[in-house]
């Protein structure tokens, strides 16, 4: 009679692990993410690893916002960025139901980013890290 | 973040010159000082190559032009290089040629383009107009990222400001004043 009970005690522990523990999806577990994601040093030009963000792929139908997903050196899954423009962070514009397809996020940064190639104007950085803070330093150059 | 910055990156670029000073007014005296005084310098004015870094902060926050304002003899050669490591520029004449935007180069200039420049690449162009050439970074036009050359005779003084053109204000407080790169030879963004 013990065992019924340990038994729903486990599975719950593994729903609850499984709610809560959310790996990356497989289109973008490891790098190159699948299509329609594209290396962003392919469209536009930038270099292919960009220090402090890593290799970054994107679908272009989902410029500019994204999600970019990016790598480090060794091909992991770093952080999912999605690039707001100042001047569409207005009463009249909002960006719904974004994909976020990294999995569990360790930590966010949001930062301004003045502009490149791809995202011609000034806009926001906003990085979901699916690595701890020291894990950043694998993109770091 | 693990975004390494060094103290000189970590704060705004800012202009050279007075920010409280009303442009317009700044122009006209700085122009008369200088025109009194007439003393070009800086060394630009004298090396065979005149360098330009296009800049960035690790981040891509700020992004500028070094210098922002230069003064160089007609057939002098400017070259433009990307430091930005983790960006890219244009050096970028202010053309209808380029991106239909105004013209603010002298008249018989060719207008002048470096397309996207990534880490380490080069650019140069060699001037013989005299007059003041505006350029402008093309992923970086609106967040200020532009320059301005005044190309001079030994003694020239007589260049009018251009108009505004409709430019954002971000934009036309990029350039800096006329008045002042004759006075200086060479403008530095001011880090704080």
């Amino acid at each position: 009679m013990t065992r019924f009970p340990a038994t729903v005690a486990a599975l719950s522990c593994l729903a609850a692990s499984a709610a809560f523990a959310a790996g990356p999806s497989d289109a973008v577990a490891v790098n190159p993410p699948k299509a329609p994601y594209q290396k962003v040093g392919d469209l536009v030009a930038l270099p292919d690893f960009l220090p402090g963000i890593g290799e970054l792929f994107v679908d272009p139908a989902t410029l500019p916002a994204g999600p970019f997903v990016a790598y480090d050196h060794d091909g992991r899954l770093v952080s999912t960025i999605y690039m707001i423009p100042i001047s569409q962070m207005n009463a009249d514009t909002s960006f719904d139901n974004l994909p976020a397809p990294g999995g569990d996020v360790d930590h966010v940064d949001i930062y301004y980013n003045a502009g490149h190639p791809g995202v011609e104007e000034p806009h926001e950085h906003i990085v979901l890290w699916h690595v701890p803070v020291a894990g950043e330093a694998s993109v770091a150059k | 973040m693990n975004i390494s910055f060094c103290g000189m990156c970590r704060s705004p670029v800012k202009p050279a010159w007075p920010s409280r000073m009303k442009r317009r007014e700044f122009l006209w005296e700085g122009g008369g000082l200088a025109a009194a005084l007439w003393l070009p310098a800086g060394p630009a004015i004298s090396a065979p190559v005149v360098e330009v870094a296009m800049a960035g902060r690790a981040d891509g926050s700020r992004v500028w032009f070094d210098p922002m304002g230069v003064l160089i003899r007609p057939g002098q050669t400017v070259r433009w290089t990307n430091t930005d490591k983790g960006n890219s520029h244009s050096a970028t004449a202010y053309a209808p040629e380029n991106f239909d935007h105004p013209r603010r180069i002298p008249d018989g200039a060719k207008p002048f383009s470096s397309d996207y420049l990534l880490p380490g690449e080069t650019f140069e162009v060699t001037l013989t107009v005299a007059g003041v050439y505006d350029y402008f970074c093309i992923p970086h036009e609106l967040s200020g990222m532009v320059g301005r050359i005044v190309v001079a005779k030994p003694g020239q003084t007589d260049f009018r400001p251009y108009p505004d053109d409709d430019l954002d204000q971000v934009i036309l407080d990029g350039f800096p004043p006329i008045a002042v790169i004759l006075a200086k030879g060479e403008i530095h963004p001011e880090e704080q």
